[in-house]
């Protein structure tokens, strides 16, 4: 059987029992996973052969019928040095040993290679800034005026390669988009970096993957890989400061969300409100999800998060205001408009 | 053969030892001017027009438009200095950092205080100079909260019969000079977004020019032009943000290819970050009335966080010559790009004339805060010459082909992180108080600092009215241990004739005078006069609190040479005794409190203006 | 009667165990504040003249809570970079605001009298942050200015800094004394 059709029958086995879908490490959807996939099945071979070999081996020695030399053996307290069997069963065990370990380390080192090429001259520069407990995602290109900023959420055009730049404002988290690449370890005072090559279209989820506090869990990554046009729509989009409001009432939740609380710790491109302390908001409207992978993006789940982020993600620094219903439905009103 | 082998390896030998000699062997990144032949070629004097005959009056801070800070009385001179003596104090009632020089003119004396900016109009002609008038304007106290370093005033100015200041609330005021009476009163300054006005005012042409403060609050920096009969708005230049902001026109030329391009004021930074930027207008403005352009700088980007604002962050840093009648930009010089340690560009700028490979260039001198002495050729801002004053390690030069200062990237501060013995520290090789040159001896006379510091930087967050800095500093002096310089500095030749080291920072200004003297006090209060060709020490006096402010010189009503100067510690170096500041804290005052803190046991607040002359 | 132990020796340490469980709520995470809201007192202030010998009102058991809590406290720390109090007051040493870390308060050193002064603000530049942080934010950030000087106990504080500063570790601080309001003047 050809290795990439092994390959995809230890993957199908593996979706088949509840791996598959937007946050599977072996789904192999960029070159990064996509070698990582090979080489773990490589091991699974090895290894399961291996296993069954030495496996087999035990049970036939457990459970076969004792020779008269051997009785002999366990009486005399004498026994007959290299006996046939014996020498054959050395050359026959050191062989596949050999050759099996010979085999990982060869895939090991191809793998590493491939993983080598697939990050040579990356197109894409993207850096991931981790905070407790959300992800602060920064497009930087050499323009700096071209910075676009957004969070929790990453676009990425399929077949460009794209580098990675890790930092963290607090303790140590880990990025892990698990359909695409490994985990890399984001380090305050450190920075990091991870590849991804992306292949396949679709859409993903990443996870914070080091503990880092009570809402550890609730850390995750909204992943798209588009096409470049569809990517080049998206960032030319997110380039655009925030639409102003037209109605009323979004115009009292502009009024509110620039001169209250929110403009102290987030970001509205083109408005007074520049905190740099939370998530961009300036483009909320358009994403899938908000807190950090916690509530997809309904109006129900704005009210609540707006009204009460602590009852969602307890700890979090988003503290619980007391907010009058009137300005609650202006902020709302207003949030949705932040296409 | 192995004699032959023997001189070979010989001659290798000495010829790499003499290349090692050679590469060890500093080159200097900058061309020196060439000394050109004829006697009196070889002298450097004040821009025509912009440096007129001395009255004996003194109605600007800089004595004049080309900001030569020098008065042409020669009655006080080596010889005599030595019995100098008090002639008349004033007390102004406040203790806050007195930075102000006091204007003399038609023998009144003008005295500008710190917050709340009481204006003393002092009668000379009186025996103890009693009062004629008292201005109190009584800006905002919440002003005080939003002055980064002390709640100063660099000064008033005097023109045709009215003195115009600024408030540190953010208002400018036009007072009549007999009456005191207030006659116009204009907004230039919102202290809500963390602005302050602490700068002195330059009038010329018939407009007020105020810049506002603000580089650590996160403000945006401008230079507002106001109607010197109404007060009301002109123009106003901002310093980032699009060209039709910048008043960058279709007379703009830049002279260097890295200054020129369209809208840099926002392509240079991430979005909106060039609205809360920086680039404040807090220092000081020449003026030359022959081509009726104003020169002046302008300061760091915020935050002091660097990481946060990618790009050269036009047009923080930067020099600036426009028209002062429409304020449109005639060149831009940006001298410290994407700064990453508060390297303003406020600083003074002298205009004057010099010879330069055999003819004359008009130039401005600017002891820069990055530590380089530049002189540019005011015409089109070519730099002719940038050579380090001080200690500088956070650089390793500038480039006179493409203007680009050479950043040394071993010293960039990085997020998180610590990075030590940074020199020049962040108020750089010399900060806000201006040096004097004199005509005489050809020297400017630059009174600065020598400190280094460590810098660790994070993510800064806004807040509008309050700071946007992100840095954590702690200073300690430079190398020597002295943490004060006056140097006596060769324009031409670029380098120093003298230099006077002194323990405690120098954050005072210096004055000098055409009877061959240089004053400048200290900030443990000693005034001192030395002499301005070989700097020995010839005269000092301890006054009542250290000394932050001007000294200047003028004709008395009975026709003898003053000397007065302003005498009580503050502003930002000397926080830590105005203000009471912790010294257990290294990083109180962004890190100056650890720079000076012996400051306490050698000085104390004060408020006072001291006159000396001769004995009678 | 008889202790159902074998010996002193299991009873004392039955009784150790029991002591050490009450110092559990050291760190109890109040996240999302009181369920009717909490409010700052308004500029109650001990160090004024109450006439016709009427007391000063005591501290509330709400701020005497937030006082020692090393949650608070620590919550506190990170507030005070992320609302820019560094900015003026540095890291207890003052700048362009007064020091926090010594004996002098202008407003008052009680740490309702301190949280009052964030909410409100004060003349001379200090802002008003009422509008601007809840109130639970505020208690923390009073919490955060006591252990500057040292007033909360050594097992409260955190033992270094969030940020690289130059600073001591507040565990190795000797607390100041708390002059009464207006001992900044002198």
């Amino acid at each position: 059987m050809k290795p990439g059709r092994f390959t995809a029958l230890v993957v199908a086995g593996m979706a088949v029992s509840g791996c598959g879908g937007i946050q599977n490490a072996l789904g192999g959807q960029a070159v990064q996973s996509r070698d990582f996939v090979s080489l773990f099945a490589v091991f699974m071979v090895v290894c399961t052969v291996m296993y069954f070999v030495t496996v087999g081996t035990l049970m036939w020695a457990v459970f076969r019928r004792r020779r008269a030399t051997e009785a002999c053996t366990v009486e005399t307290g004498r026994h007959e040095v290299s006996a046939p069997g014996s020498r054959t069963a050395l050359v026959v065990w050191t062989t596949l040993i050999a050759v099996g370990l010979s085999a990982l380390a060869v895939a090991s080192f191809f793998t590493d290679r491939s993983l080598a090429a697939a990050a040579r001259s990356p197109k894409l520069a993207i850096t991931v800034t981790a905070n407790q407990w959300w992800w602060d995602v920064q497009y930087t290109p050499d323009n700096p005026s071209h910075i676009i900023r957004t969070a929790n959420e990453l676009h990425l055009p399929v077949g460009v390669p794209a580098e990675i730049t890790l930092k963290s404002n607090d303790v140590i988290h880990s990025f892990w988009i698990p359909n695409l690449a490994g985990k890399q370890d984001v380090i305050p005072g450190r920075v990091t970096d991870a590849q991804i090559l992306p292949r396949q279209i679709g859409q993903y989820r990443g996870q914070c993957a080091e503990f880092c506090g009570t809402e550890h869990a609730n850390m995750a990554l909204d992943v798209t890989v588009e096409s470049m046009a569809d990517f080049k729509k998206w960032a030319a989009a997110q380039l655009q400061p925030a639409i102003a409001p037209t109605t009323p009432l979004a115009a009292a939740g502009f009024n509110y969300v620039t001169t209250r609380q929110c403009s102290v710790c987030h970001n509205i491109t083109g408005t007074p409100a520049n905190g740099q302390l939370g998530p961009d908001l300036t483009h909320l409207a358009s994403r899938k999800t908000i807190a950090a992978g916690t509530l997809p993006l309904t109006r129900g789940n704005l009210y609540g998060w707006v009204a009460d982020p602590q009852s969602q993600k307890p700890g979090s620094q988003m503290p619980t205001m007391q907010i009058a219903p009137q300005d609650l439905h202006a902020i709302v009103a207003y949030l949705e408009t932040l296409k | 053969m192995r004699r032959v082998i023997g001189a070979v390896i010989a001659v290798g030998v000495v010829l790499i030892i003499a290349g090692l000699f050679w590469l060890n062997h500093p080159r200097s990144h900058n061309s020196v001017a060439a000394v050109p032949t004829s006697p009196n070629a070889a002298k450097i004097v004040p821009a025509a027009g912009a440096s007129p005959p001395d009255d004996g009056n003194w109605t600007m801070p800089g004595k004049d438009y080309a900001s030569t800070r020098f008065s042409a009385l020669n009655q006080i001179t080596p010889a005599n200095v030595g019995k100098l003596q008090v002639a008349l104090t004033f007390s102004t009632g406040t203790t806050e950092g007195f930075e102000a020089p006091p204007l003399v003119v038609n023998n009144t004396m003008y005295v500008v205080t710190p917050w709340p900016n009481y204006v003393y109009a002092l009668d000379l002609t009186k025996p103890g100079a009693a009062a004629k008038w008292v201005y109190k304007p009584n800006p905002a106290a919440a002003a005080k909260g939003e002055a980064c370093c002390g709640p100063v005033n660099r000064g008033a100015f005097y023109d045709n019969g009215r003195l115009f200041v600024n408030l540190l609330d953010g208002n400018t005021v036009a007072v009549d000079a007999n009456s005191g009476k207030e006659i116009w009163r204009t907004q230039v300054a919102d202290i809500q977004k963390g602005e302050t006005i602490t700068m002195a005012p330059l009038v010329a042409a018939g407009k007020v020019l105020v810049g506002n403060s603000g580089g650590e609050m996160g403000v945006r920096g401008r230079l507002t032009a106001l109607d010197e009969g109404s007060g009301k708005i002109a123009w106003i230049a901002y310093t980032n943000g699009p060209d039709k902001d910048v008043l960058i026109g279709q007379n703009f030329h830049a002279f260097y290819p890295k200054d020129q391009g369209h809208d840099l004021g926002v392509s240079s930074w991430p979005p909106d970050y060039w609205k809360i930027g920086g680039g404040s207008v807090w220092g000081w403005i020449s003026y030359d009335p022959q081509t009726k352009t104003i020169y002046y700088g302008t300061s760091n980007p915020g935050p002091w966080n660097a990481p946060q604002r990618p790009g050269d962050n036009k047009w923080t840093a930067s020099v600036f010559a426009r028209d002062i009648d429409t304020g449109q930009a005639k060149w831009a010089y940006q001298t410290t790009p994407h700064d990453l340690f508060d390297h303003d560009d406020i600083n003074e700028i002298i205009l004057a004339d010099l010879p330069y490979h055999g003819g004359r260039v008009p130039v401005m001198l600017r002891p820069d805060r990055n530590g380089f002495f530049y002189v540019q050729d005011r015409r089109t801002g070519q730099v002719l010459s940038a050579n380090p004053y001080g200690y500088v390690n956070a650089y390793k030069g500038v480039d006179l082909k493409s203007g680009q200062i050479i950043p040394n990237h071993a010293l960039d501060p990085k997020e998180n992180r610590v990075t030590r013995g940074i020199c020049p520290a962040s108020p750089g090789a010399k900060d806000w108080n201006p040096s004097a040159f004199s005509p005489v001896t050809g020297l400017v006379y630059i009174p600065h600092i020598n400190l280094c510091m460590d810098m660790a930087v994070q993510n800064a967050n806004y807040v509008a009215g309050t700071p946007f800095v992100g840095a954590d500093v702690k200073m300690y002096a430079g190398p020597g241990g002295n943490r004060g310089v006056l140097t006596a500095w060769d324009p031409i030749n670029g380098r120093k004739a003298w230099e006077i080291k002194e323990d405690l920072p120098l954050w005072s200004p210096a004055l000098a005078t055409a009877g061959g003297l240089v004053f400048y006090g200290t900030m443990d209060g000693w005034f001192k006069a030395v002499d301005a060709k070989t700097g020995k020490l010839l005269w000092q006096f301890k006054t009542g609190s250290g000394i932050i402010g001007q000294p200047i010189s003028y004709r008395g009503p009975d026709g003898r040479q003053y000397i007065a100067v302003p005498s009580g510690v503050g502003g930002w170096a000397g926080a830590v005794v105005a203000a009471q500041l912790d010294p257990k804290d290294p990083t109180a005052a962004l890190g100056f409190a650890n720079a000076v803190k012996d400051l306490p046991t050698k000085t104390s607040p004060g408020g006072m203006v001291y006159v000396f002359a001769l004995p009678q | 009667m008889s202790l159902p132990f074998r010996n002193s020796g299991s009873a004392a340490a039955a009784v150790a165990l029991l002591a050490l469980l009450g110092a559990c709520d050291r760190e109890s995470r109040n996240t999302r504040g009181q369920p009717l809201g909490e409010t700052v007192p308004t500029g109650a202030s001990p160090d004024t003249i109450y006439p016709g010998n009427s007391q000063p009102p005591p501290l509330t058991a709400q701020a005497a809570a937030y006082e020692n809590n090393a949650y608070a406290i620590s919550q506190g720390q990170q507030l005070f970079t992320q609302m820019n109090c560094v900015g003026c007051h540095s890291h207890g040493g003052g700048g362009m605001g007064p020091p926090l870390m010594d004996a002098k308060w202008r407003y008052g050193g009680r740490i309702d009298q301190i949280a009052a002064s964030i909410a409100e603000g004060r003349p001379n530049g200090m802002p008003a942050w009422r509008s601007k942080l809840t109130s639970e934010q505020i208690w923390q950030l009073a919490a955060y200015v006591r252990s500057l000087s040292g007033q909360v106990p050594k097992d409260a504080v955190s033992a270094r800094a969030d940020t690289l500063s130059n600073t001591p570790p507040q565990t190795q601080q000797t607390p100041e004394p708390v002059l009464p309001a207006g001992s900044a003047q002198q």
